[in-house]
């Protein structure tokens, strides 16, 4: 029976067919289609600052701060930064701040914003946390996903849903051709329904796959790109760098391997929408290659 | 070999470098790139020395050597990306050499990273913040570590690849890459996450696109790849697994005769088992284009001794 399983190939790709073949090869023939989701549209912004960081990478607290607070209000729709978290965190939840912390890590600086913005909004200190780590999201009521944006040499890209990697205890099997069950992480019943944010720190991204760093594919964005839907999140950000790469070697350099996760994600695991056409996207601020 | 040999310098300017590196091995190379290391591990890896020059206040810098087991291995690495600037080892830009593109780079430079590559060595050295200052200490750890090695030619098999095939298409030797591994290979031209082609460590595979020269009606792209297996029973076994992985509901046609053509969605698929050899050809427009490919690769083959 194995043998017969179906191989994602290149081949999926063109013919538009990855769906499907994900689904068999991920679960056999009894592919459980009912459970992904129809997604309506979800709301991504991006806001963007062109002081935030300069050219030898020092960081604007002030500006970071503004960055936050704009995002924070367009994402719930609330008046100020309080309303806003407590439209998305209670006072007494404990809160888990996942931050990426290798390849192009999550900025100090960001997450210092952050933990003053959720403290600044009466969050008590003592119940915000790093949640990166294997166990720590168990004991955590919600979850706000701060990853670094960037490409990733075997996931083809490696933001936010590779984010919670360490949540499976066993890492190694979200690699190679298990990527794209990276999804399922999400489903865990100590991680599912607890992510409330998905804020990525695109400051200075990287568009090519590593492993290592390469600064010859970092640049200043100088954004935040956040919403409540993971997919969609993780979606723009993939446009973003898909539009960099093509920049870079003028002409389309896409991302290889290709990121089967984001489709699996939405098609397999229901966790949100990859289909661009039921994103909305509302960016603010600096516009200069915005590359969306 | 050890940096010891290698005699890098324990100061540079106002970078120091402390008496011992970090020594990575094949079992903790996971720990200290988190879960990247299959990219070594897909060549034959030995071990790692890392060293990091500190600064008072102008960043650090990062010097990892990776010790491989053949020069070819090396070579591989730094095939991965032949983008950047290519640097000679006194520090110039390396724009004389007759020699081809590929045997004639050994560093590339790029915003403060240089990676070179070194007898079995290959390097990466990487300034935290890139000033001229920094970057002239780049060039001469890079010049350090080339110093007292040998410089062998590239890979024997990168050789056998026809720079031209006829008057339309090009060998884009800048995208030419080396590698033992289905994972280097998806990095460079996606085709399963599986590993359909058998590759392990003691496979040899070269690949690059062949472009239609200028002039030519369309601007078309068609990847190369040719394997090279231990022996002829496992390259035939290996074009079996690709065939059925990647062309399951078409007709297998593996002769040692002629090439097998497909049509499939991205163009005209061609490949041929040549010995313990395998020739893929994807992407192409028509199917004279992927069989002039294939056999001006098959006669380059046989006359520099190979197929048997």
């Amino acid at each position: 029976m194995k043998d017969k399983m179906p191989v994602i190939t290149r081949r999926d790709f063109i013919r538009g067919t990855i769906g499907v073949t994900l689904g068999a090869s991920v679960f056999g023939f009894q592919w459980p289609k009912g459970e992904a989701s129809a997604a309506g549209s979800s709301l991504v912004t991006i806001v963007r600052d062109k002081n935030a960081m300069d050219s030898a990478k020092n960081i604007d607290i002030t500006v970071l701060e503004k960055m936050l607070a704009e995002t924070l209000t367009k994402v719930t729709g609330q008046k100020n930064t309080k309303d806003a978290w407590l439209s998305l965190v209670k006072p007494t939840d404990v809160i888990g701040l996942v931050p990426t912390d290798h390849l192009n890590p999550t900025h100090d600086e960001v997450m210092h914003v952050v933990k003053n913005s959720l403290m600044g909004s009466g969050i008590p200190e003592d119940r915000i946390r790093d949640a990166q780590g294997s166990r720590n999201a168990k004991k955590c009521d919600a979850l706000i996903a701060i990853p670094g944006l960037k490409a990733h040499w075997l996931t083809g890209i490696g933001t936010v849903l590779k984010n919670y990697i360490m949540y499976s205890g066993s890492p190694s099997n979200y690699h190679k051709s298990n990527s794209s069950k990276l999804g399922e992480i999400w489903n865990l019943p100590f991680v599912k329904g607890k992510t409330k944010l998905v804020l990525v720190d695109s400051l200075y991204p990287l568009c090519d796959k590593g492993p290592q760093p390469d600064p010859r594919y970092q640049w200043n964005y100088n954004g935040f790109i956040a919403g409540t839907d993971p997919v969609a999140v993780e979606t723009v950000c993939l446009k973003i760098i898909t539009e960099k790469r093509k920049v870079i070697r003028g002409e389309p350099w896409p991302l290889s391997p290709p990121p089967i996760c984001v489709e699996a994600a939405d098609k397999v695991y229901g966790l949100g929408t990859s289909r661009m056409e039921q994103i909305q996207i509302q960016h603010y601020g600096w516009e200069h290659e915005l590359l969306l | 070999m050890n940096a010891g040999k290698l005699d890098l310098p324990k100061t540079v300017g106002v970078w120091n470098r402390p008496d011992s590196p970090r020594l990575i091995n094949s079992k903790n190379i996971f720990k200290y790139m988190n879960g990247a290391g299959e990219l070594y591990l897909g060549y034959r890896f030995r071990h790692l020395e890392v060293f990091d020059y500190t600064s008072p206040d102008q960043g650090n810098i990062l010097v990892e050597l990776y010790f491989m087991e053949s020069p070819d291995d090396a070579f591989g690495l730094l095939s991965l990306d032949w983008g950047g600037e290519p640097v000679s080892f006194d520090g110039t830009p390396d724009a004389t050499s007759k020699k081809s593109f590929t045997a004639s780079t050994r560093a590339l430079y790029g915003g403060g990273l240089m990676r070179l590559w070194s007898d079995y060595i290959y390097a990466r050295i990487m300034a935290e913040r890139e000033t001229p200052a920094s970057k002239e200490v780049v060039l001469a750890l890079g010049k350090s570590i080339a110093a007292n090695t040998q410089n062998p030619s590239e890979p024997v098999l990168v050789k056998k690849l026809p720079p031209e095939v006829g008057a339309a298409w090009k060998l884009r030797v800048d995208r030419l890459s080396f590698f033992r591994s289905h994972l280097v290979l998806n990095s460079i031209y996606y085709l399963s996450h599986e590993n359909i082609l058998d590759f392990d460590l003691s496979t040899e595979a070269v690949s690059a696109p062949y472009e239609r020269i200028p002039g030519s009606e369309d601007p078309k792209r068609s990847q190369f790849l040719l394997v090279q297996y231990e022996n002829l029973d496992r390259a035939r076994q290996a074009l079996n697994h690709f065939h059925d992985a990647y062309l399951p509901e078409l007709k297998k046609e593996i002769t040692a005769d002629s090439a097998s053509l497909f049509k499939l969605e991205d163009g005209w698929l061609a490949y041929r088992l040549l010995g313990k050899y395998i020739a893929i050809v994807f992407e192409c427009p028509d199917p004279e284009s992927a069989r002039a490919i294939l056999q001006k690769n098959e006669s380059n083959l046989l006359k520099k001794g190979g197929g048997s």
